[in-house]
């Protein structure tokens, strides 16, 4: 991905300092996310539910929260 | 008694104090001195808590002499992984981002170990954060291997994995997340168990992932571990992840051997999934042997490739942790090591879509694995693919890490115990895996105590400790 891409989405979660100070860190987070084969969070790998109604885990249960 | 005193059991250790040969303050200096002759080549510890386990141990030693049996772990030592708070010492995470004041209360799990009579010897190394290591660019060292010190004891838990394989205590208190109990005991060679999500509470102990972290029991065998379990499982109102459940003595059974059980074997997991180091796989085929051996009925059985484990376990991880992280990453990003740095701030990079594929794709894996604990009793799998890294090689570290088989069973919740399948050619141990259903924990120990008996494991130590 774009490093100009890279430089906004890090400002957009507030990574300014880190982005300033460990620029290199910064960039191997967003690879890890961004990459190829293996990064985090890529579609194909997670092979979501094609069922419209497969609920995420866990599900919405009332009461008991603090 | 005074030979070999830091190999004794827990439950060894209650059968000399009863017996009158033994007393707790006289182990606890023993296990001290040993402390601190070794613990400068392993870095178990991050702070050694020499007068508070004396006094500790002063106090049982007086109980018993007045007849007063305090719990099932009376005057027994016990070191706690330093991202668990113990009252009166600082939780440092490992890390320079954490404030030195010392923590106001026991975590629950502590307070359970002193209501039970345990010694708490310190606070024990860890990955910072438990998700940052091995790490040189931290306020202390990373731990080493007792088996060998050039090589890595595996993490997150390494003081724990670390300090029970080079005879500092015999139980200790480790978090698993990712596999951070199993994998400390792969690489050391000693039993670590993540019990069913909600069993243990978590209150009192610093996040990693919410929705993936476990407390876990760690020993030298699976004795103590059913022992160490029993004292630390129970309902907490005040964690909000914490399971109704009652109580239950998870010693009853164990010598029951596996006749009558149905083992299910993961083999794609390590032959397929990811190939396993070939020292690796012997080592799982004669578990398997020796279990069908000793009477259980083993088949093949499927679940979801690990790729698809992974990519579920990491989504969810990433961006629990940054949700936890991010306020400190975002204001003193340079407190955190290197590699802490790196691997909480993925999380900054996904979306709420990425999240959501990831839960809902979670609930499809929890009744798979539900499904496979149908056909049979217990899985057998592996843990580790590799026998422990070089600590110094970070590019080997890396490349090993991930080749794991224990993180689909943080996102399924299901207990899942990591031991001792052997060792390898060069002396480094070799691990196995079993999963169970949830809340089956006993059934677990029953399996890991069969085959712990049947390859005489657990008189095994590093020959040069």
């Amino acid at each position: 991905m774009d490093k100009s891409v890279i430089a906004a989405l890090a400002r957009q979660a507030g990574l300014d300092r880190a982005l300033a100070a460990f620029p290199d860190c910064v960039a191997n987070a967003a690879a890890q996310v961004f990459g190829g084969k293996g990064a985090i969070g890529r579609s194909d790998e997670i092979e979501a539910p094609s069922a419209p109604t497969a609920e995420p885990w866990p599900p919405m249960r009332v009461g008991g929260a603090r | 008694m005074t030979a070999d005193l830091h190999w004794l059991t827990a439950a060894g250790a209650r059968r000399a104090f009863a017996a009158k040969t033994l007393s707790p303050v006289e182990l606890v200096r023993a296990l001290l001195d040993r402390v601190g002759r070794l613990d400068p080549q392993l870095n178990a510890f991050i702070r050694v808590d020499a007068e508070g386990a004396l006094d500790a141990a002063a106090a049982a030693e007086a109980e018993m002499a007045r007849g007063l049996h305090r719990g099932p772990l009376h005057g027994v030592p016990v070191g706690i992984k330093d991202i668990i708070d113990v009252a009166g010492l600082p939780t440092t995470c490992h890390s320079k981002v954490m404030p030195a004041m010392p923590a106001a209360a026991d975590a629950v799990v502590v307070a359970k170990l002193r209501q039970a009579g345990a010694v708490i010897m310190g606070k024990l190394s860890t990955h910072e954060f438990a998700i940052g290591g091995p790490s040189f660019d931290l306020p202390w060292p990373p731990a080493r291997n007792p088996w060998n010190r050039d090589h890595h004891p595996g993490g997150s838990s390494s003081g724990s994995g670390a300090g029970l394989g080079a005879g500092f205590f015999p139980l200790a208190l480790g978090t698993d997340t990712g596999g951070s109990v199993r994998n400390p005991a792969s690489a050391c060679g000693i039993v670590g168990l993540k019990p069913t999500y909600g069993l243990v509470s978590r209150r009192g102990v610093f996040p990693l992932a919410f929705s993936l972290d476990h407390v876990g029991p760690m020993t030298r065998d699976v004795t103590d571990n059913a022992l160490l379990l029993g004292v630390l499982a129970g309902h907490d109102p005040l964690d909000p992840g914490s399971a109704a459940t009652t109580r239950h003595d998870y010693q009853v059974g164990l010598e029951r051997g596996v006749r009558d059980l149905r083992i299910g074997f993961v083999r794609h997991f390590h032959e397929r999934d990811l190939l396993a180091d070939p020292e690796v796989a012997a080592g799982l085929e004669t578990v398997a042997r020796t279990l069908a051996g000793e009477g259980a009925a083993l088949r093949d059985v499927v679940l979801p490739s690990l790729a698809a484990f992974a990519a579920v376990n990491r989504v969810i991880l990433n961006a629990e942790a940054w949700s936890i992280h991010a306020p400190w990453l975002r204001e003193r990003p340079g407190d955190y090591g290197m590699l802490a740095r790196r691997r909480l701030m993925p999380g900054a990079f996904l979306s709420a879509g990425d999240l959501l594929a990831a839960q809902r794709r979670r609930g499809q894996m929890i009744a798979a694995v539900d499904a496979a604990l149908e056909e049979v009793d217990v899985l057998l799998c592996a843990s580790s693919m590799d026998p422990p890294s070089r600590i110094d090689d970070a590019e080997e570290t890396a490349r090993t890490y991930p080749r794991q088989a224990r993180a689909p069973f943080n996102t399924t919740g299901h207990p899942a115990l990591a031991m001792r399948a052997g060792l390898s050619r060069a002396g480094l141990p070799l691990s196995v895996q079993f999963v169970g259903r949830n809340f089956a924990e006993a059934t677990l120990f029953q399996v890991a105590r069969a085959w712990e008996r049947a390859a005489g494991i657990d008189t095994q130590h590093p020959a040069w400790l």
